[in-house]
This record gives C-alpha cells, structure tokens and sequence, in this order.
C-alpha cells in the first residue's frame, strides 16, 4: 500500500470536513454590539480596560445552523459544532476607564504587551463543544477550546461562550476567558502615580461581546 | 476641542453648568498636594509625568509611526511652522515628519528648504504636494484669501488638513471650508486656533466652568503692538502679494487677522457666541504705503444676558501688549502670556486651595496663581514676570495635537475598516466620535471664530453695530 505523505493525509482529511463542504455560513464582525473588556486587580483597587475593536471571522459549517427555538444546534457531530473562528483585537484600541490618568496605564499595557512587535492579540478556535441542555429560546451555550496569543506568545485556552442568533442574519457571541498574563510572558503592569507603586494582579479576566453579520 | 457644542451659552443663571466647584477643588487639592509631597513641579501639559513623582520612569505610550507633513506657504509664519515641527519630540514612534513644502515664489522655497527642511521634497505648486502620495497631512499657511482653494482640494485628496485662521475672509469661503472639513470624517481637519490645543486651557476650563468668578460681569481683552505689518520686497509684484493683509479685499484686519484668537479663546471659555458687535477703527500712524486697513480697532461683543467683551488692538503702542480679563462676581481672572492669575473680590468665598498657591503683587492688587502645581515651595522663586510654567510656544502645542491626532486617526480608520470590512460610513463616523483626542479646534471653532472675526472687522470698518445672523454660522 502507497503510504500518502503526511501533508497529503492532513489535507485530505480537511478538505473533508465539513466546515470545507461548499456551504459553510461565514459571519463577519459588526462593530454595533462589539466589546471586550479587560478586568483586572491591584493592590490598591480594581481597573478596567475596554476597546470596540473585535476583527476576524466565525464560519459555521455546512448542515449546521443555530435557530433558537431548536432544542440543539442542527448539524451538530456528536457533541461539536463545526466551526472555524479566527478574532483579532488590536492592542491599541483597548484603553484604561481610569478616570485619572488612564494614559499611564495605557501606555504601560501596550508595553508590557509589546504592542509595537505584536499589535493585536488573537484567537484561533480550534472546537467547539455544545452544552446541554438548551432553553429555547435563549442563547446556545458552548465551550470554546483554541489558542490564544498574546504578547506573540501561544497557549491553549478553553472558556464558555454562548451564541446568540439574532435579527438581520446577525449573531452575538459572548464569554469570559480567564488569563494569567506571566503565562504570555506579560509582566502585570506597575503604574506608579506618585503616591506609591500599584502592583496589577497576574489573573485578569477578557470579556467580549462579539456581534457578527451572515455574510451574503 | 470643541469648548460649546450646541451653543448653549452658560445656564439660565449666568453660571456654569459642566462641573461644580467640588469637582474643581478635589483636583486642585490633589495637585497641590502631590506638588507638596514631591516638590515636583506638575504642570498641566504634562500631567501623567508630573503625576507620575520624580522617581518614576514613566513608560512612554506606543503610538503610531510620525505622520508626513508638508507645509504649504513659507512666508514668516509657515517658516516658523517648520521650526515648531521641528522642536517636536524626534523619537521614531512620535512626532511628524516634515516631507514636503510648497511656495509659488522660488526664494521663499528655497530659503526655506535650504535653512527649515532640508530634506523636505520642494514643490512651487501646492496640487503637485498634494499629489505626492508620501504626504499624508497638509498645513496650509497661505495668506487667507487661497485658503478654500487649498485646503478644500486637500480634503478632496484624503489629507489631514491643519488650516490657518482665519479660515477666510469671507463667510461663504469659511463656510465652504467647515464643511468640506466636516464632511471629511476620515482626516482630521484643524483650524489654526492655537489656544484650543494649549495645556492652560485644559486646565483653566473646568476652574472657570466650576464657576470660581461668580456670574461674568464683563470681559476685556487687548492686543497692542507697536509694529507696521509692512513687509518690503524687492518688486512691486512680491510686495503686493506680500502685503495682502493691508488691503481689505484680502484680509480680515487687525481683529480678524490677530484678534481672532482672542475672540475664540473667550468664545471657549464664555461657552457661548455674542449676538451682536459694534466696531471703531482708526489709522493713527501716517503711512506711505496705501494701505486699507486701519492700524487701531476696538470691538464690543455683546452675548447673551448682558456680558459684553471689550476687545481692542493696535500696532501704534505695545502698551500691557497682550491679556485678557474676565471679570466675574466673586472674582477676576487675568490670562496674559499663558499665565493666569486670580483677583478675589473681598467678600468672596473661600476656595481653599489658594492658601497654597503662588500669590504675585500686581500694583496694589494680589493675584494668586492659577497654575496646576502653583505651590508656594515650587513657584515662590522668581517675578511673576520671569515664572514660566510652559515650555513651548501655544504653536507648538496646536502642531503637536495636530500631528499625533492624524497619525491616530489614520490608524484608527485602517483598523476600523480592516476589521469592519461590511461596516457603514455611519458606523465608522460614530466609532471616531467616541475616540480620545489631544485637544484641538474643530471645523465649528474654526467657522465660528472666522465669521466672528470678519463681522467684527466689518462693524469696525463700517464703525457701526451689527447683529450677528444666525445663519451665518450654519452649513
């Protein structure tokens, strides 16, 4: 037996998938009811960052759709949907809501973040798991497993999101990662504001709400 | 930034709505205290630094690359652009870069490419600078008459346009700029209103609006010089289009060419626009030169609920030379060379941070110092004269707000579209209206101050009053 190269077989299996049938539901980013927040911790109080900039793309395999008023998404293999997502966020769009001087914070994120060799952290999905059981009605609840790169330095990340399907052929994917920012070789920013240094907690928390449009 | 959005002037009780005198005296307290703790001079134009105490290395804020600039109009003042762009920070990430300069007549093009911007591409027609596609900012510092040309066919190409004020010297040509301005949401269009982008008046704004001089009373400014605007040249045809601003077909006179940035500076902090003014001119100096425009101005601008701004200005007599007064119920502040200083009606209330700041003796009046970190062990050495609490000239602070500002809306916009690809225009629009900016005029300051300034010039010439017709600020 001709034994195919392994390039060969990787592609082949692929190209087979379902994600790669011909009939898959690309969604692209809206910027109307896109979000991500950044929470962190200190030693003196809790900070935020937000940015409005979410890029990339969801594709949805072919067979599977989301109606909410299915008990489970249709085309589901086993317990997976078959979905491919890639999600930018630049870096500089993601800003202090510190009323006081939220440039010095800014500015020692995008550093500590190395924003100038890396600009934008990303997400690649690698499976997604639906829950059950789902409410009709509400949002699909799923467990994302990817790899997310920040600071150019990759790890395998698994997190809860749900899937919201919306009007307008418009979806809304939401979650909450947990990250530890010393796992991305970022060290937690120390500001310093003139009445001590504010030592920022390794454990932050990335919540997005990420609106997409079925693109026709 | 736009000091008075919807033209709102004040609240129906003559006070300030935007803050209260709380919130004032919190940061003011907090900046006297840092500045005690420290002894660290904080000023307003460099709050996180100062912030940041003397031990800090403040960790400098990634920003996108240097924008390319080229300068249109190498007379005295667009020379002098060069020189400030050239005095902004030189490190890779900030700053601009000076690619391009243009002027129709060769010497000036030369004298400025050989001593402001050697490296700088020269062109002698400004549609070849803006055909260049490494230029991506244009400052336009023509004599104000080719303004709307310029600058109108600058936004057209996509560049970020930094326009002289006036904007015109009519009020069609003005309107025709605002618009084209406006309506180029991509690009940052900024009038040359200098004080807009002055760290004084980021912090003086909330002191006035937290209503520490009471109900205005009144507002006084002058300009005086002693100087011809004369300028000699070796043809007749260069002199003439040397000294358009002596002839009223091509300028705006005295308060339209100098006094409009008085009028826009108390336009800001009044929070309103007047809705009428009478004008006085004279030419006291006997000149050889067949000039039209009158050497001695003096204006009354009258706003709302009974304030009126005394504005006067010549070039016959540099006498106090340049300041502005307002003058409030409970106090008077005075704003002369970028300092400010408070004069405390007798009977008026307690601020309390004042016990900590400088106070300098004007006459037989004490003015205490309205700077952010007007400590007494900081500011105590030196006259109030010599007390200069900043480094630059206000031109420097309008080109550095105009530079890092289209740098970041040029990556701004890429990001938004890159990552928006199916977005609409509006989406975009509204997205850039919610984004940070460096304080700067916009194209309603920069409309509103220009027709202001050709009214008043118009009322001066005229020696008449004139009611300010709504429709002329609209487009």
């Amino acid at each position: 037996m001709r034994i195919l190269p392994w390039s060969t077989a990787a592609l082949a299996l692929w190209v087979a998938s379902p994600l790669h049938l011909g009939a898959q539901t690309r969604y692209n980013p809206q910027p109307s009811g896109t979000s991500v927040r950044i929470d962190g911790t200190s030693t003196a109080h809790d900070w935020e960052m937000e940015g409005t900039v979410i890029g990339g793309f969801l594709e949805i395999g072919a067979g599977a759709s989301l109606d909410k008023a299915q008990g489970t998404p249709a085309g589901l293999q086993g317990d997976k949907l078959p979905a491919k997502a890639h999600v930018i966020i630049p870096v500089s769009k993601i800003h202090s809501k510190a009323d006081h001087l939220p440039e010095v914070m800014d500015g020692l994120m995008q550093k500590n973040m190395k924003a100038t060799d890396f600009p934008i952290i990303e997400f690649t999905l690698k499976e997604l798991t639906f829950k059950s059981p789902h409410a009709a009605g509400e949002a699909f609840h799923f467990d994302a497993d990817g790899e997310l790169v920040i600071a150019g330095a990759t790890n395998k990340v698994n997190f809860p999101i749900t899937i919201e399907p919306l009007e307008g052929g418009k979806i809304k994917v939401s979650g909450t990662a947990a990250v530890k920012m010393t796992a991305y070789g970022v060290e937690p920013p120390t500001p310093n504001f003139g009445l001590g240094l504010m030592k920022c907690g390794d454990d932050v928390k990335i919540l997005f709400d990420w609106t997409l449009k079925e693109k026709k | 930034m736009a000091c008075y959005p919807e033209h709102s002037f004040m609240n129906n009780k003559n006070e300030f709505p935007e803050s209260n005198r709380r919130d004032f005296l919190k940061n003011a307290s907090l900046a006297s205290m840092m500045a005690m703790i420290g002894g660290v001079e904080l000023k307003a134009d460099e709050p996180a630094k100062a912030a940041a105490g003397a031990s800090a290395d403040l960790t400098p804020i990634p920003k996108p690359p240097p924008i390319n600039v080229g300068v249109i109009g190498l007379n005295e003042w667009g020379r002098e652009i060069l020189r400030q762009l050239a005095l902004l920070p030189s490190d890779p990430l900030h700053g601009a870069h000076v690619v391009a300069i243009c002027d129709n007549y060769p010497a000036a093009l030369r004298r400025a490419g050989n001593q402001d911007a050697p490296t700088a591409q020269k062109y002698d027609d400004y549609t070849k600078l803006l055909a260049d596609p490494n230029v991506q900012a244009v400052i336009i510092a023509t004599p104000t008459g080719t303004h709307k040309e310029i600058a109108l066919a600058a936004l057209a190409a996509g560049k970020h346009v930094y326009c002289e004020a006036p904007l015109a010297n009519t009020i069609d040509d003005a309107k025709a700029i605002a618009k084209a301005g406006r309506d180029a949401y991509k690009v940052v269009f900024q009038p040359g209103l200098q004080q807009r982008s002055h760290p004084q008046i980021d912090f003086l704004l909330p002191f006035i609006r937290s209503g520490a001089l009471g109900k205005y009373v009144m507002v006084r400014a002058q300009w005086h010089k002693n100087t011809s605007w004369y300028r000699t040249a070796p043809g007749p045809e260069r002199e003439a289009a040397l000294n358009w601003r002596l002839h009223n077909a091509t300028s705006t006179g005295l308060i339209g060419e100098e006094g409009i940035h008085q009028i826009d500076s108390i336009c800001c902090f009044l929070k309103g626009r007047p809705e009428a003014v009478t004008g006085f001119s004279s030419t006291i100096k006997a000149y050889q030169d067949n000039r039209e425009v009158p050497d001695t101005v003096q204006a009354i601008f009258e706003f709302p609920q009974g304030v009126n701004f005394f504005h006067d200005l010549t070039i016959c007599n540099s006498y106090e030379k340049a300041y502005e007064v307002y003058l409030g119920t409970e106090s008077a502040m005075m704003m002369r060379d970028f300092k400010a200083w408070l004069f405390k009606e007798g009977d008026a209330h307690n601020l309390g941070w004042e016990v900590y700041a400088r106070h300098d003796l004007f006459y037989n009046e004490t003015g205490i110092a309205l700077v952010a970190n007007a400590s007494k062990q900081t500011t105590l050495a030196g006259s109030a004269q010599s007390f200069n609490p900043y480094d630059h000239e206000p031109l420097y602070y309008a080109l550095e707000a105009f530079t890092a500002n289209a740098a970041n809306q040029t990556t701004d916009v890429k990001d938004y579209q890159d990552n928006y690809p199916d977005a609409d225009a509006q989406a975009l629009i509204d997205y850039l209206k919610g984004l940070k900016r460096k304080s700067a005029a916009t194209w309603r300051d920069g409309l509103d101050a220009t027709v202001l300034a050709i009214a008043a010039n118009q009322a001066a010439l005229k020696k008449q009053k004139l009611t300010l017709d709504k429709k002329w600020f609209e487009i």
